[in-house]
C-alpha cells in the first residue's frame, strides 16, 4: 500500500459511503411506505441520521487533523510495519501491469511539454477488461431489444403491468373488498363518520358550507340531487367530479375508502334542515 | 540552438480568473436562493422576475456558462500558451472574447429573468443572443487555433486535444440546437417540434455536460494536475484510449435524458447502450488522473491544491459511473424526473467542476502574482467546509429523490396509489429541502472563503502581465505515419486532428437523427390532434415565459402508476406541434399534460392567485401578476404565420382573422369566471393561460369518450 497512504484510504471510506447511503435509504423509505403512511418516526429518522452523519463526519475530521501531527512518526510505521501480501500484490500487479514506480524512468517518453512529462504505461488490463464487458453488453441489449425482440417494448411492459392489476382488481371483486361505485355500502359506525366529518371540513367546507346547507355548490341535506343520491351516485361525483359545473374530481386526493367515509358521512346529514340552506337543486332522489 | 525570446500573456488570464470568482458567486447565490425558495415560496419577495421559473434558467446558466465558462478560458489561455511555446494569437481576439462573453453573461441574466426564454434547458437564451454566442465563439476558435498554429512545440499535448474537441463540438451542438425562427426581437419558436425537438435537445444537452463541463475540464486536468503534482503523467496511451473513445461514445448518450418517454424505442435503446460503453472511457480520464498521483500521495495530503484536484476527480469518476446506472432503464423509471438527478448534476458540478476550478485558481493566482497563496490554512478551511456541503447536499437530494419517486409509485393493497394526493409526497420531503440548501450554504461559504484569501495573495503579490520567457525556434522533424508513432503523427497536424474529432462526433449524431427526422412511423400521427387556437398558443407562451416547465413535466410515461395518477400515457403523435416541446425534466409538481379539463377555470384562477387556497401547503409560488397583466395580442398574427411556416396546417390568411378567434375564446372563459363570481376580464393573461391549461392534453380524450 505504498502508493496509496492514509489520506486517500480516508478518502475512498467516506467516498463509498457516500456512495452507499442512497441504497441505505431507499431500502428504508421502502420499508417505510410499505408499512403504510408516513408518521412522524419518519422525520424523526431523518433528524437522527443527520445527526449521525454529523457526527460521522467530525469523527474523521477529528481523526484526520490528529493524524496529521503524527505524519513523520506514521510514515516510519508504514515503511517499517507493513509486509505487503504477496498474493494481493501478484493479483494488483496482473490487473494493473503497472511499471514500478522505480523503474518508471525506463518508460518516461521524450518529449515534455512546459515540464509535463509523460509515462509509457501500459494501460492497465483491468481497464480493457471493463471496456471489451460494457462493449459485450451494448451488443447484447441491442440484439435484445432491437433485433430479436425477446425484451418486451415499454409499451408491452405497460400492458403486462395494467393486464396484472386488472387481475388482482377481479380477485378483489370476488372477496368483495374492492371499492368502487358498484361495490360501495354506507357506513354508519361513529369512527368512520368522524373520519368522514374531518375529511368533509378539510376539503368540502369552502363550497358546500360546514353544515352542508350549500353555497357554491348545492346542499346536501334535502331530497334533492343534481347527480343522483344515494351513496353509490355520491361515490362516483366524488371519485370522477363533474369538472364543467365546478366539481373537481377527488380521485386524486382521497383514496376510495376516505371517498366512502365522506360519502357516509354526508348520507348521515340527511334531514339535518340547516339554516337558510340553498333552493333545491337537480332531481327528488327516490332511493336505490 | 538560438532561443527566441516572447512572452506570456497573463493579462488575459487574470481577468478570466476574475470573471470566474464573481461568477461563481453570483451563480451560487442564485442556487441557494432557488433552492430556499422550495421550501420558502415567499423569497421570490412577490416578483415576478425572481420567482423560481424564471431563476432556475438563471442560476443553471450562470454556473455553466458564467463560472464554469470563464474558469475554462482562464485554464486554457493560461495552459495553451504555455504548452505551444508562444504568446496568444492575438491580443486584440483574446480581449473581445473576453468582454464579449461577458456581455453576453450580462444580457442572459437580464432576458432571463424578464422572461425571454426558449425554455430549452441550458440553451434558453433567445435568438440574438444565439448569435452573439457564435460570433465570440468563433473569435475564440480562431484565437486558439491561430496560437496552435505559431506554436513552437511540433506537437499536441493531450490537453490541447481535449480543446480542440470541446471548441468543435461545442460549436456543432450550439448551431444545430438553436435553429429557430424569429417572431420578434427577443421571441423565437425552433425548427423542430414534439419529438425531434426534444431528441435535438437532448442531444445538446448531454452533450454540453459532455464537452463544456467535462472535455475542457479534462484539457485542464491533464495540464494543472501533473504541473501541481510535479509527476509525469501515468499513461501516454490510455490518454490517447480514452480521447478518442470518449467523444466518439459521449455524443450518442442524450437519448438517455429520453427513457419511457414517446422517442422512438430504438433512439432509446442506442441511449442506454452508449451510456453503458461510457463507463471506461470516462474512468481513463480519473484513473489518468489519480494515477499521476503515484508516489506523490504525501503532497496531496499537504497541499490544498493537490486535495481539491483529487476530490475533484475522484467525483468525476462517481459521476461518471452513477450517469450509466442512470442510463439502464429500470434505474431511470424510479430516478427520472426526482431529485436524485439534481443530486448527480451536482456531484459533477460541484465536486468535479468547481473543486477542480477552486484547485486550478489557488495555484495559478499565486503563480501570476509572482507570491506564495496568503494562507494555507484558509485554503483548507475551504476545502473542509465545501466538502461537507456536498455530502449535505448530495444525500439530501439523493433521499428526497428515491423517497419520493417511491410514494409516486406506491399502491395499496387494494390496488390503488397509496398517496394519490401529488403534495403529499412534496410535504415529505421538504426537509430535504432544507438541508440541501444547508449544505449549499456551506459550499458558498467555501467560495468566499477563497475569494478573500485570493484577494489577499494578489494584493501581497506583483501581478506580471507579461512573463517574459524563451524558447527555441521550432524545427520540424518528420514524422512518419507507421505502426506504433501513428498518433505522434496526428499530434503534429492540429487540423488533421480538428477533422478527426469532427467526424468522430459527427457519426453518432446522424445515425440518431437522420432516421427520427425522415422515417415517419418514428412520430405516428393522431387525426385528432389539432393545432392550438390562438389564445391557447398566446397561453402556452406565458407557461414558457414563466418557466413553469422547470418544476411540471408534460410527459407521463408508460407505467400504470403515472396512467393511474395522471391520465393515459403520452404519444408522440400529441407533440407535432408543439415548438418547442415542453416535456420538461423534472417534476416538482405534478405532470401537467392532462390537465385540461380536470378543473373548473376557477380553480386554476384562483391557483394562480394563490396556490395554497386551492392545495394548502403548496410550494408553488403565486402568480399575481398574470391575473393583472395584459395580453400582448399584437403578436398574434406573426405568430400564426410563424408556425404555419413552420408546417403547423393554420388555414392561409388565418393569421388576420386569428384575434378574432382568441377574443372570442377569452369572452367565454371570461364569461365563465365572472358567473362564478370573479372580478376580471377577458383580455388578462391569466385567460390565455387557463385556455392553454384546459386544452393541454384533451385531444386524445375527445377520442376516447367517442370510442366509448
Amino acid at each position: 500500500m505504498k502508493l496509496i497512504k492514509y489520506f486517500s484510504t480516508k478518502l475512498l471510506f467516506s467516498l463509498i459511503f457516500f456512495l452507499l447511503s442512497p441504497m441505505f435509504i431507499s431500502v428504508l423509505a421502502q420499508g417505510e411506505t410499505e408499512s403504510g403512511g408516513i408518521g412522524e418516526g419518519y422525520y424523526n429518522f431523518i433528524i437522527l441520521l443527520f445527526v449521525l452523519l454529523i457526527v460521522v463526519i467530525f469523527a474523521f475530521l477529528f481523526l484526520f487533523g490528529m493524524k496529521e501531527v503524527s505524519v513523520e512518526e506514521e510514515e516510519l510505521q508504514l515503511k517499517t510495519a507493513k509486509v505487503p501480501n504477496k498474493h494481493l500484490q501478484k493479483i494488483r500487479q496482473f490487473l494493473t501491469r503497472s511499471t514500478p514506480i522505480e523503474k518508471e524512468t525506463d518508460i518516461l517518453l521524450e518529449h515534455e511539454y512546459d515540464g509535463i512529462r509523460e509515462l509509457n504505461n501500459r494501460i492497465p488490463p483491468w481497464f480493457n477488461y471493463l471496456f471489451i464487458a460494457t462493449i459485450i453488453f451494448a451488443v447484447i441489449y441491442f440484439f435484445d431489444y432491437e433485433i430479436f425482440k425477446s425484451s418486451p417494448s415499454q409499451i408491452q411492459e405497460y400492458n403486462m403491468e395494467i393486464q396484472a392489476a386488472s387481475l388482482q382488481k377481479e380477485e378483489l371483486m370476488k372477496t368483495g373488498s374492492f371499492l368502487d361505485e358498484n361495490s360501495v355500502t354506507v357506513l354508519d359506525d361513529i369512527a368512520s363518520l368522524n373520519k368522514g366529518k374531518e375529511i368533509f371540513t378539510t376539503n368540502c367546507v369552502a363550497c358546500h358550507r360546514p353544515d352542508a346547507g350549500g353555497l357554491v355548490g348545492p346542499n346536501l341535506t334535502d331530497d334533492y340531487w343534481i347527480h343522483g343520491g344515494g351513496i353509490k351516485n355520491i361515490f362516483k361525483t366524488i371519485t370522477n367530479g363533474v369538472p364543467e359545473k365546478g366539481m373537481i374530481s377527488w380521485k386524486s386526493q382521497l383514496n376510495p375508502k376516505q371517498i366512502q367515509e365522506v360519502g357516509s358521512y354526508i348520507i348521515s346529514l340527511y334531514g339535518t334542515n340547516p339554516v337558510n340552506p340553498k333552493p333545491p337543486e337537480g332531481e327528488k332522489y327516490k332511493g336505490e | 540552438m538560438e532561443l527566441e525570446k516572447f512572452s506570456y500573456d497573463n493579462k488575459i488570464v487574470r481577468n478570466f480568473g476574475i470573471a470566474t470568482m464573481v461568477w461563481g458567486l453570483v451563480g451560487m447565490l442564485v442556487g441557494l436562493t432557488a433552492a430556499t425558495q422550495l421550501f420558502y415560496p415567499n423569497l421570490n419577495l412577490h416578483l415576478q422576475y425572481t420567482t423560481f421559473g424564471r431563476i432556475r434558467p438563471l442560476h443553471t446558466n450562470a454556473v455553466i456558462f458564467a463560472f464554469v465558462g470563464n474558469a475554462i478560458f482562464m485554464g486554457l489561455y493560461y495552459s495553451l500558451q504555455r504548452l505551444c511555446k508562444t504568446r496568444m494569437f492575438s491580443d486584440k481576439l483574446s480581449k473581445i472574447h473576453f468582454w464579449g462573453w461577458q456581455l453576453i453573461i450580462v444580457t442572459a441574466a437580464l432576458t432571463l429573468v424578464m422572461g425571454f426564454t426558449t425554455s430549452k434547458e441550458y440553451a434558453e437564451l433567445e435568438w440574438p443572443i444565439d448569435i452573439a454566442i457564435t460570433l465570440v465563439w468563433v473569435v475564440f476558435g480562431v484565437n486558439m487555433f491561430g496560437t496552435i498554429l505559431k506554436r513552437r512545440e511540433q506537437h499536441l499535448y493531450v490537453a490541447i486535444w481535449f480543446f480542440i474537441a470541446t471548441w468543435v463540438t461545442v460549436a456543432v451542438l450550439h448551431i444545430v440546437n438553436s435553429i429557430e425562427v424569429p417572431v420578434s426581437f427577443l421571441k423565437s419558436y425552433p425548427i423542430y417540434a414534439g419529438v425531434q425537438d426534444a431528441l435535438v435537445q437532448w442531444w445538446y444537452g448531454h452533450n454540453a455536460v459532455a464537452f463544456f463541463l467535462t472535455t475542457p475540464y479534462l484539457g485542464l486536468m491533464y495540464y494543472f494536475l501533473p504541473k501541481a503534482a510535479n509527476r509525469p503523467i501515468y499513461s501516454y496511451k490510455l490518454s490517447i484510449l480514452h480521447f478518442w473513445a470518449l467523444i466518439f461514445i459521449y455524443i450518442w448518450a442524450g437519448p438517455h435524458h429520453l427513457l419511457y418517454t414517446a422517442l422512438p424505442e430504438w433512439a432509446q435503446t442506442l441511449g442506454v447502450i452508449f451510456s453503458v460503453m461510457l463507463i471506461a472511457p470516462s474512468w481513463g480520464g480519473m484513473l489518468n488522473g489519480l494515477l499521476t498521483l503515484r508516489g506523490a500521495w504525501d503532497k496531496v495530503r499537504e497541499e490544498p491544491v493537490l486535495k481539491f484536484m483529487v476530490v475533484a476527480v475522484t467525483a468525476y469518476g462517481m459521476s461518471t459511473f452513477e450517469g450509466p446506472m442512470l442510463a439502464l432503464k429500470n434505474v431511470n423509471a424510479i430516478a427520472h424526473y426526482t431529485d436524485w438527478i439534481i443530486a448527480h448534476v451536482h456531484i459533477g458540478g460541484l465536486a468535479w467542476n468547481g473543486f477542480l476550478t477552486f484547485g486550478v485558481l489557488y495555484w495559478l493566482i499565486p503563480k501570476i502574482y509572482k507570491t506564495e497563496l496568503f494562507s494555507k490554512k484558509l485554503a483548507n478551511a475551504h476545502f473542509w467546509i465545501g466538502t461537507l456541503g456536498i455530502v449535505f447536499y448530495a444525500s439530501a437530494m439523493y433521499w428526497s429523490g428515491i423517497a419520493q419517486s417511491l410514494m409516486w409509485k406506491e399502491f395499496t393493497s387494494l390496488g390503488v396509489l397509496q398517496y394519490p394526493n401529488f403534495l403529499e409526497t412534496t410535504l415529505q420531503i421538504i426537509p430535504m429541502y432544507m438541508i440541501r440548501a444547508f449544505g449549499g450554504l456551506l459550499y458558498l461559504t467555501g467560495a468566499i472563503i477563497m475569494v478573500y484569501n485570493l484577494v489577499k495573495t494578489a494584493k501581497a503579490g506583483k501581478f506580471v502581465a507579461n512573463e517574459e520567457t524563451e524558447a527555441s525556434a521550432l524545427v520540424r522533424t518528420k514524422d512518419r505515419f507507421k505502426k506504433g508513432i501513428r498518433h505522434r503523427f496526428i499530434e503534429s497536424k492540429p487540423i488533421l486532428l480538428l477533422t478527426l474529432a469532427t467526424a468522430a462526433i459527427l457519426v453518432g449524431t446522424l445515425v440518431e437523427f437522420i432516421p427520427t427526422f425522415l422515417v415517419e412511423s418514428n412520430v405516428p400521427t393522431i387525426a385528432n390532434v389539432k393545432p392550438y387556437s390562438p389564445l391557447e398558443l398566446q397561453g402556452r407562451d406565458i407557461y414558457i415565459r414563466e418557466g413553469c416547465v422547470g418544476c411540471h413535466s408534460q410527459m407521463i410515461r408508460p407505467f400504470r402508476s403515472e396512467s393511474e395518477r395522471y391520465g393515459e400515457y403520452s404519444k408522440a403523435g400529441e407533440f407535432v406541434y408543439d415548438h418547442p416541446f415542453l416535456w420538461g425534466s423534472k417534476r416538482t409538481g405534478p405532470d401537467l399534460q392532462r390537465i385540461g379539463g380536470k378543473y373548473p377555470n376557477i380553480w386554476h384562477y384562483m391557483h394562480m392567485e394563490y396556490p395554497t387556497s386551492m392545495s394548502p401547503g403548496s410550494i408553488m409560488p403565486p402568480y399575481p401578476w398574470l391575473l393583472s397583466q395584459k395580453l400582448d395580442i399584437s403578436t398574434t398574427a406573426k405568430k400564426i404565420e410563424v408556425m404555419r411556416n413552420l408546417g403547423v396546417p393554420y388555414p392561409d390568411g388565418y393569421e388576420n382573422i386569428a384575434n378574432k378567434d382568441l377574443m372570442k375564446q377569452a369572452d367565454e372563459i371570461a364569461k365563465n369566471l365572472n358567473e362564478n363570481g370573479i372580478a376580471t376580464s377577458s383580455e388578462k393573461e391569466i385567460i390565455a393561460l387557463i385556455a392553454y391549461l384546459q386544452r393541454m392534453g384533451t385531444d386524445i380524450k375527445a377520442k376516447n369518450v367517442e370510442g366509448k
